[in-house]
């Protein structure tokens, strides 16, 4: 596996959150290159190099930059999205602890390219010790008069999931309950108090750096065609070294849990992944033989990369136990707006317990297939979806042992 | 305006409007709890769903805006399952307690449930969420968090209309519910409108909550005499066999050219007042008497007093009857007078609906350049009605209500018990039907105006 590391270089450095530390490695360097760059040569570098959305969706992000108005007579915003909450999920967080400044450097290079003057850095709130650090990465910042051009301010979230939805993100941030908004008729950026916004994953913009000082074909190196670069994909669960490990996209999925997470627990077998955060569908020991670390593969198995936080369960886990345990969640966060979340998550939460209890019938099972049904495409945001998606491919792909609970 | 088929039929809309408004109002069958046309999309019940020929997916009507050549179907087999499904959800935490509940038989999830439901429950009540059942909110308005189903548009009301944010939604998912912020209390001028806009019994009157199954009452169509505004209003009433008609309750009647969808929470109320302290029986200094004699002693003192009458006229009457008073005065050649002052209420009046006019037809007294100062000492004044109490050597008062004065007093019909048109400040003429039919009925101003000229 070749090692590559954009994102992670400085992260076993000693003191790398320091300022004196970053920028003996490397830091803010690739600032240098705005005097030879105008913000749009910026917007079209980072869609050059395919550069993909990490919070999840992997949309492109050198599209979603062009949505910006260049002209715009009002105000424009930059938001990074740091309310890592998707379960097995804490990539966000090593950055924020282990090399701020990377990501202060991308929030300058962004900002720049969409011409806003003011940053906010959305943190779930449970994230206090991480922000702690972030704070004083802003504050050296500001004393090294590096950000004379573009103001950071870290707004703290509340403590809800559904906040890491842009829209939902931008509500709370304008003091409102964090709902997510109706979606757009047509492409445009998002909109923070109505003036033009761009919502981007801390891993992404923590990305930008190392695309503009080396560009975008340095950055195509890594990865496959549609997936170019590399990613900081992370593996919890029965591992023998959890953790978060840069790697290039469309590497072997079976290989990366090898080489980097020193295979499965105790040398127990592999049963199942969730490969990307809790939201997309569990793949079978037989899939993970054949996937790889890329968008495309991983949609084609009808499952996605998602976060590419990666939940390993071994043979022993219980799968019915393992959908109950993220159905709670869901119950928990499902943020109430639409009725076939609001009442699907909370309803297909009991059905899974019943079924736990030794009370339940086929009939509950096919019921819980029903309610998966009716809550996928039929809301405002993806949450409902992705919950439908994962009871289906569990039930779906392990149902003989929902079937032995009845 | 573009074209656009729903259902194999064609229809033309406004460019730019929402598909659910082309819906309602070609009167095309689409369920719907969080909709409102004077509150807008929220998209949150997702029950409005349809099929758009080109989308994948069930679009809700309420967020798509209607296109060129759009082909939409509204009641095929697939979308029926969907809202029979969502209604489902919508259903299971509800606790179907339709036989203690004031808004069975005006209740949307009530209505959707025969049309899309008749299911069995498939949840147990144990498993049901559990939630407050009676809150009282503030300003006559009760809360029962169980039956709510998050459509919001309390909230929205009190965030967009009356902008003064009392209520919220508060928990997630299924643990969701509406709330006052703490420490407050819902209270505005406005607050019962949002027991109109519940689509289900989750907010009601406390005014109203079980005096009346809403299936025994007759409504009919009626104008507020509250003040110069005059909303557009549904009269709520029953009469029981041998009883006399009660009314239960005003609503507003949907007018875009004077109230729009609402009605301040006086003038909803106001009903009672006619029901209330009413005068009921003719008489003369307090002493009961015989009516034939008193319309005689009117005709007697119009002959005595003949070259010093005035009249003075309530502007809350109707057109007609002012007309019918004016030249009755001048056939009797008395001044007429509608003192203004007595209906200015400063702090009435407010930036939405109130006005400081507190007459509902004060805009036909101007228009007949009716004398609006107080009348100049008179040796008889005729008084129909007037709120201010005026002396004189002698005094006839025809009076919906029972006040302390001397003289003749004869009872005179409310404005329900008769027919009439209005105009209110704006300009805008209205007109009221009789509503109340009393077993006694009491005389309008032109009965008892017919029988003193004969």
């Amino acid at each position: 596996m070749r090692d590559c590391r954009l994102v992670s270089q400085k992260f076993e450095i000693e003191n790398s959150y320091t300022l004196e530390v970053a920028k003996a490695h490397g830091g803010y360097k690739s600032l240098e290159k705005l005097d030879q760059l105008s913000p749009k040569q910026c917007v079209e570098i980072i869609k050059e190099s395919g550069l993909r959305g990490k919070g999840g969706g992997g949309a492109s992000a050198g599209d979603k930059w062009s949505l910006m108005p260049q002209d715009s007579t009002k105000p424009s915003f930059l938001v990074v999205n740091c309310d890592e909450s998707e379960p097995g999920t804490f990539k966000d967080r090593q950055i924020i602890s282990k090399d701020p400044h990377l990501l202060i450097e991308g929030i300058l290079l962004t900002s720049y390219a969409i011409q806003a003057k003011h940053a906010y850095i959305y943190i779930r709130g449970e994230y206090k010790q991480f922000q702690d650090i972030l704070q004083n990465a802003i504050d050296e910042a500001y004393d090294a008069g590096l950000l004379q051009n573009c103001d950071i301010t870290i707004h703290r979230g509340a403590g809800a999931y559904i906040c890491g939805e842009k829209s939902a993100l931008l509500e709370s941030m304008e003091g409102k309950r964090g709902h997510p908004r109706l979606k757009p008729k047509q492409k445009e950026c998002e909109w923070y108090f109505g003036n033009p916004t761009l919502v981007n994953n801390v891993e992404t913009i923590a990305s930008v750096p190392y695309i503009i000082e080396n560009g975008a074909q340095a950055y195509r190196r890594f990865g496959t065609d549609e997936s170019p670069g590399t990613m900081l994909f992370a593996m919890s669960g029965h591992i023998e070294k959890p953790g978060v490990y840069e790697s290039e996209f469309g590497v072997s999925m079976l290989e990366y849990i090898h080489h980097f997470g020193g295979g499965i627990k105790n040398g127990k077998k592999l049963k199942a992944v969730i490969p990307g955060g809790a939201s997309t569908d569990v793949l079978t020991a037989d899939e993970v033989a054949k996937a790889t670390l890329d968008y495309e593969t991983l949609r084609n198995m009808g499952s996605a990369l998602g976060t590419g936080g990666m939940i390993v369960m071994d043979e022993d886990v219980s799968m019915v136990e393992a959908l109950k345990n993220l159905l709670e969640f869901y119950h928990e966060e499902s943020c109430g707006q639409c009725t076939p979340c609001r009442e699907g998550t909370g309803w297909s939460d009991k059905l899974v317990e019943k079924l736990l209890r030794k009370e339940a019938t086929k009939d509950d099972i096919n019921k819980l297939l029903e309610v998966a049904d009716t809550m996928n495409g039929k809301t405002i945001c993806v949450f409902a979806p992705a919950v439908s998606t994962v009871i289906q491919s569990f039930v779906k792909k392990f149902r003989d042992e929902f079937e032995m609970k009845l | 305006m573009i074209e656009l088929s729903v259902n194999n039929k064609t229809y033309h809309a406004q460019e730019g409007s929402l598909l659910i408004d082309l819906l309602i109002k070609e009167n095309i069958h689409i369920p719907y709890f969080c909709y409102h046309e004077a509150l807008g999309a929220d998209g949150n019940c997702r029950m409005c769903m349809v099929s758009i020929q080109g989308q994948k997916r069930p679009q809700i009507a309420c967020d798509t805006i209607v296109k060129e050549g759009m082909v939409v179907d509204t009641q095929n087999e697939s979308i029926k399952k969907i809202r029979t499904d969502i209604l489902e959800l919508e259903l299971i935490n509800h606790p179907v307690d339709c036989p203690i509940c004031d808004q069975a038989g005006e209740c949307s999830l009530q209505d959707f449930y025969m049309e899309y439901g008749l299911h069995n429950s498939q949840v147990s009540i144990e498993e049901k969420v559990k939630h407050a059942k009676k809150i009282d909110l503030g300003s006559d308005v009760m809360l029962d968090q169980e039956r709510c189903v998050l459509c919001a548009r309390c909230t929205r009301f009190t965030e967009k209309i009356t902008k003064t944010h009392e209520l919220g939604i508060i928990g997630r998912g299924d643990e969701a519910k509406v709330s006052t912020f703490p420490g407050r209390k819902l209270d505005n001028p406005y607050a019962m409108n949002v027991v109109d806009l519940c689509p289900v019994g989750a907010l009601t009157s406390k005014d109203f909550r079980f005096s009346q199954r809403v299936w025994f009452l007759q409504t009919s169509d009626s104008v507020c005499h509250g003040c110069a505004k005059g909303c557009s209003i549904y009269v709520d009433h029953n009469k029981l066999k041998y009883k006399d008609d009660v009314i239960y309750r005003f609503r507003p009647r949907r007018n875009d050219a004077v109230n729009g969808f609402f009605m301040c929470d006086e003038g909803r109320l106001s009903y009672k007042d006619l029901q209330e302290n009413r005068q009921e029986r003719t008489v003369l200094n307090s002493q009961d008497i015989d009516e034939e004699k008193a319309i005689e002693n009117v005709k007697n003192l119009i002959q005595t007093h003949k070259t010093s009458i005035a009249v003075i006229i309530d502007a809350n009457l109707y057109t007609e009857e002012i007309e019918a008073i004016v030249s009755f005065s001048n056939s009797i050649g008395a001044n007429v007078y509608s003192p203004l002052s007595v209906y200015i209420d400063e702090g009435f009046e407010d930036d939405m609906l109130k006005s400081s006019n507190r007459a509902a037809n004060f805009k036909s007294i101007e228009n007949l350049g009716i004398d609006t100062s107080f009348p100049k000492a008179e040796r008889l004044f005729i008084n129909f009605n007037h709120p201010h109490n005026f002396s004189a050597e002698s005094q006839v008062n025809f009076l919906t209500h029972k006040r302390n004065n001397s003289g003749l007093t004869f009872p005179l019909a409310s404005f329900v018990e008769s027919a009439g048109t209005l105009m209110n400040e704006d300009g805008i003429e209205q007109r009221c039907e009789k509503i109340l039919f009393k077993n006694n009925a009491v005389p309008t101003v032109l009965e008892y105006l017919k029988r003193i000229e004969s």
